[in-house]
């Protein structure tokens, strides 16, 4: 008995980047809240590596004046420190709940699309395929944005409270550890929210996808 | 009736549904064979079961008892792959909705099913281009759906369904969201297709405009099968259905 034959990666790439163009102010504004919500992230866990390393990686110069205002102390004081776990948490949270939701219903809204590449003969890989490169191309250049847009206001943040010194605050190695975390938290969030929605409706029969109002 | 000429086969075809902690039989045992070549319209109410028969016919449901031979192959047993092309190959599909891809044009939306057959952009574009031509959409290859009307709609769903030169064209309420005159176009071109291309055209639909084209016409109460007329045995139904019709329009304009 026949089979179709599995369409390769390029077509899939072409059918998704049309797909987005066309979608383009939707695509923009689901890539932006992807974005924010990774800036929050990006820009917290800078402020949060800042701090933590004035003790050991500020200058004399930048020690003595917060020494001088109490604030050396003030960072290491327990309430200091749980209310910056809470602000990362809220970031987590915020990342979590905001990108989830927005893949969610960006996707739910092309259930008919779904059920009637079905019906002309597309597989549930296929459908699975497209979502999975939409989602990449915005998950990567969401997150990308945040991330940039994270350290900008990070670091504009760390100047005007430490000077100069805010630039060696963070070692390299973990700022790229940092950077490379939130790369992948945001990435995950913004592919996970769509190939869910994606894969269900993939399994679902045709006439039920086109069905299904959401 | 042989075998060769009978290109579906429904045989003892029950179909249950859950709808909460309710069991709901939408098809109570049905047996029809549908020979190629003709136009067979599925008439009844709504909830009588006419929907589920005709995704039965066109694979895009799974009986819970019985058969659905389709070229003599039954789809229970076919997995994913071959599912994918039965739709792709064998059976073009017209909705009431018409279901086009929002994102693509025309041109594409018809080139859709030939990608999914693997058929190359540029043969796929050619043979689209025809194909509107040929359902008479004019030079409006690049509209998105959104800038057509529901009959040049329908003219793409039509070209779309042609694309990979199925022997079964399934056509559900293909009439439902037009109004009569382009409604009327749209079942002439069906008709054309079983005569000019031997397509074997089934619809479900409940516009009786469309007995006047069909070969046959299967009527199902209840997920049953109450009756199956052919054209000859349909006349004086359709007139007086017409008759009908033209009754209640005059009413309503005249406000009665």
């Amino acid at each position: 008995m026949k089979q179709i034959t599995v369409l390769p990666y390029s077509k899939v790439i072409q059918i998704a980047l049309r797909s987005m163009r066309y979608r383009l102010v939707k695509t923009f504004l689901v890539t932006c809240c992807i974005a924010l919500a990774l800036a929050f992230l990006t820009y917290i866990l800078c402020t949060n590596g800042m701090s933590a390393h004035l003790a050991d990686r500020a200058s004399e110069a930048l020690q003595q004046r917060l020494a001088r205002e109490g604030l050396l102390n003030q960072m290491r004081s327990a309430n200091q420190q749980s209310q910056t776990s809470w602000m990362l948490g809220i970031a987590l949270l915020i990342s979590f709940v905001g990108i989830l939701n927005a893949m969610l219903i960006s996707v739910s809204e092309r259930f008919r699309e779904i059920g009637t590449m079905k019906c002309l003969g597309g597989l549930d890989s296929f459908i699975v395929k497209l979502y999975l490169v939409e989602s990449l191309f915005q998950g990567m250049v969401g997150t990308l944005m945040g991330m940039l847009l994270g350290l900008i206001l990070g670091y504009l943040d760390g100047l005007g409270r430490f000077g100069a010194d805010a630039w060696v605050l963070i070692p390299p190695w973990e700022l790229v550890r940092l950077l490379a975390t939130t790369f992948g938290i945001g990435v995950a969030l913004t592919v996970a929210g769509a190939l869910y929605p994606a894969w269900r409706a993939a399994k679902m029969e045709p006439v039920d996808a086109m069905r299904s109002e959401v | 009736m042989s075998a060769t000429n009978t290109i579906v086969s429904v045989r003892g075809v029950k179909r249950r549904y859950r709808m909460g902690d309710e069991e709901v039989w939408a098809l109570g045992g049905v047996d029809l064979d549908i020979v190629r070549g003709e136009y067979l319209s599925i008439m009844g109410p709504s909830g009588s079961g006419k929907s589920t028969l005709f995704n039965m016919i066109g694979g895009l449901d799974r009986p819970t008892e019985g058969q659905v031979l389709i070229d003599g192959q039954d789809v229970r047993s076919m997995d994913v792959r071959q599912i994918a092309y039965l739709r792709c190959h064998k059976v073009g599909f017209i909705f009431q909705t018409f279901n086009l891809v929002e994102v693509m044009t025309a041109e594409q939306n018809v080139m859709l099913p030939m990608t999914f057959a693997g058929v190359a952009d540029e043969p796929a574009g050619r043979r689209a281009r025809e194909l509107l031509d040929l359902v008479g959409l004019g030079q409006r290859y690049d509209h998105r759906p959104s800038q057509l009307s529901g009959g040049q709609q329908q003219r793409v769903a039509i070209a779309r369904a042609l694309a990979n030169d199925p022997d079964l064209i399934l056509a559900d309420e293909p009439t439902g969201n037009l109004d009569l005159k382009t409604g009327e176009e749209i079942i002439g071109m069906l008709g054309r297709f079983t005569r000019e291309m031997g397509k074997t055209v089934i619809s479900a639909t409940h516009d009786h405009k469309m007995l006047a084209a069909s070969d046959r016409v299967v009527y199902l109460t209840d997920g049953k099968i109450t009756a199956i007329k052919r054209q000859d045995e349909l006349d004086i139904a359709v007139e007086t259905i017409t008759d009908r019709t033209a009754r209640s329009n005059h009413d309503r304009k005249t406000g009665a």
